[in-house]
């Protein structure tokens, strides 16, 4: 295949894959300019993707006295709460539907995969309404709880579950261990893999989840970075300086992005089951 | 063995233990799936106004299906087969194309009812126009929903063919191509923030990327956000910057499963690069193809923050969308009521692609 039609290809490709990292590049570049400069013009180099004249001010000015730093803090929270609850109720309905025996099975795991079906636009007025009612809104568990009861989580560990062979239970069954200790002891050390690509779908969910906080949170103590970006963005030239907006973008997209180049294989397998079925 | 036995009674039995596994997620999902979904229901029902309920509950009124009324219909309604002849045409179009695709088999069953539904449906809805000196009562609903439509209309098919072509075109085990494609992913894991924070000045006359490269061509700027011609296109742009990721993964997943053997037996053919695409890739990715159409549709149709971020849903409400006049109706103007029967609207749509995605997904290989 190392022939030279495949180094072709390489070069072909190689230019759409440019224009796609432009973007990106171009935000961080933006972030490293001082705002003055990038006040009067954005193309001062190199069409502004090579951030000459360098400055890191932004960022500095950023943890100083911006709200950045604690909306992070806050999407921190929020994502891993939600990964852990997520976990924690998938997990176990998901070993329960795939692998025991009791009354009521296929409706309940019906009932379950049903509401894979309902989007989070279809129950977001009710849930707000709700959540009013209960004095829930501005606070963390607001955040998180809706998305627990999402099955998607459910579905995936359900599939992995079953795929398992059932010799595994049996030898334990035998020797008299109980369900819950088998799934404590053998079936969660098996389910590793497929609790990592979960958990990864869940944060990557929790961090750039836009809608539900938009909703929830209206006190900027409460917000998300994913929503503290959107509340500064629509003033960014007057305000905050366009370099520490883009300073801002920078710092929410971080965690996803390191998270996403150093867990790739999982990324992809969760955005592929997450996309396909939720 | 006896005291095996004994110890083993102290166990929860087999139905007890997955009760008990199973009773954290029937919570959660009790309250805040499956109550707030028939709420939602029952305020559509309703006069319901966000304020003045939450400072006297009883402030709501039961109208009965008149929240629909006033959201879908209006004074003299009328129906006629040329009213959006475009649209309508269309309709006909695709449902002449399921007949005949499914009389070739060139489509499976569920495809093409599906596709003929679709059709039938886009033949018959924009036919309804308000007759002489009538209205819709909504002004703004009908169109919403076609601005969502052409925005999928537009993203769908853009991501759709270049993931494809992409995909083809990166199926090879090497290093060179497993970073070309990490950077096509890339974009995909950004929020909806920081994507239309990067497009919005991308796109910005004095500031933006693009319009430095047009100075330097020596072209005048486009006003890419405040232009009606030019806004929903910037936002498909952004869309599918942004969401070309998935579609490539689920295409190379799908790509993997034709058979090496197939492109051999074709290069004795003499068919390779577009040839062994056009004649055996594309027809061994047809489910894939499907699926992953039926996927897009379902996650562009549900699009709110490209529109409420970058454009405000304008100019002019050119690119209001379905969720964000969902979410205006709801937050800004307080009507939880008709908002709720417009969600209700969301969710039927949304119900009836998943069931397609569902029934694709596990319908055989012909």
């Amino acid at each position: 295949m190392m022939n030279r039609s495949y180094y072709w290809l390489i070069v072909a490709l190689s230019i759409p894959a440019f224009v796609w990292l432009v973007p990106t590049v171009w935000m961080v570049s933006l972030s490293f300019q001082p705002n003055e400069v990038l006040a009067r013009t954005t193309s001062t180099t190199a069409l502004g993707l090579v951030p000459i004249p360098f400055t890191a001010e932004n960022y500095a000015a950023l943890f100083a006295f911006g709200q950045t730093p604690m909306w992070f803090l806050n999407s921190v929270i929020v994502a891993v709460g939600m990964t852990l609850g997520v976990l924690a109720v998938s997990t176990t309905a998901g070993y329960a539907l795939a692998r025991l025996d009791f009354r009521f099975k296929t409706p309940i795991t019906v009932l379950c995969l049903i509401g894979l079906m309902v989007p989070e636009q279809a129950v977001f007025i009710p849930l707000y309404t709700m959540f009013a009612d209960l004095g829930w809104h501005n606070s963390y568990h607001a955040l998180i709880l809706p998305r627990m009861a999402v099955p998607i989580g459910v579905f995936l560990m359900m599939q992995f579950f079953k795929a398992i062979p059932k010799d595994i239970e049996e030898a334990a069954r035998l020797d008299g261990v109980s369900w819950l200790r088998i799934f404590w002891y053998v079936m969660l050390p098996l389910a590793r893999p497929a609790m990592m690509t979960l958990a990864i779908l869940t944060f990557l969910y929790a961090w750039n989840d836009y809608l539900w906080p938009l909703v929830s949170a209206q006190q900027k103590e409460y917000f998300t970075i994913t929503l503290g970006l959107a509340s500064i963005q629509s003033n960014f030239a007057q305000s905050e300086g366009l370099g520490r907006v883009m300073a801002s973008g920078v710092i929410a997209s971080l965690p996803v992005v390191i998270l996403f180049l150093i867990f790739q294989r999982y990324v992809v397998q969760a955005m592929t089951v997450g996309g396909s079925k939720g | 063995m006896a005291t095996r036995d004994k110890s083993s009674r102290r166990f929860l039995s087999e139905a007890q233990s997955a009760w008990l596994l199973l009773t954290p997620f029937l919570a959660v999902y009790a309250l805040f799936l499956v109550y707030p979904f028939f709420r939602g229901f029952w305020i559509s029902l309703h006069d319901w106004n966000l304020l003045a309920v939450a400072f006297n509950p009883d402030a709501k009124e039961y109208v009965g299906l008149r929240n629909y009324e006033r959201v879908m219909w209006g004074r003299n309604i009328e129906w006629g087969a040329l009213a959006s002849p475009a649209l309508q045409i269309i309709g006909v179009l695709g449902v002449v194309i399921a007949v005949f695709f499914r009389r070739m088999r060139r489509m499976s069953r569920t495809t093409a009812i599906a596709l003929g539904v679709a059709s039938a449906m886009l033949f018959l809805l924009p036919g309804f126009h308000p007759g002489e000196g009538g209205r819709w009562f909504d002004r703004r609903f009908w169109p919403t929903v076609g601005n969502t439509l052409v925005f999928v209309g537009l993203t769908v098919p853009g991501v759709t063919v270049s993931a494809l072509v992409l995909a083809a075109a990166l199926n090879r085990e090497t290093r060179a191509m497993a970073i070309l494609r990490t950077v096509f992913f890339l974009s995909q894991v950004l929020s909806v923030t920081v994507v239309t924070l990067i497009w919005q000045i991308m796109f910005s006359p004095r500031q933006g990327l693009i319009a430095n490269i047009t100075e330097v061509f020596g072209g005048s700027p486009i006003v890419w956000l405040t232009n009606e011609q030019f806004a929903m296109a910037a936002i498909v742009i952004t869309t599918v910057w942004w969401s070309l990721g998935i579609a490539m993964i689920l295409f190379l997943a799908g790509l993997q499963d034709i058979s090496r053997d197939l492109y051999e037996a074709a290069a004795l053919d003499n068919a390779t690069g577009l040839k062994a695409f056009w004649y055996i890739t594309l027809p061994n990715l047809q489910r894939t193809i499907t699926l992953v159409i039926v996927l897009q549709i379902i996650l562009h149709f549900q699009v709110f923050g490209q529109s409420h971020l970058m454009t405000n849903g304008g100019p002019n409400d050119t690119t209001q969308v379905l969720v964000r006049y969902i979410y205006q109706t709801a937050f800004r103007d307080s009507e939880l009521g008709r908002a709720s029967a417009m969600a209700v609207f969301l969710f039927l749509i949304m119900g009836g692609f998943s069931i397609i995605q569902f029934l694709i997904g596990r319908e055989e290989d012909r």
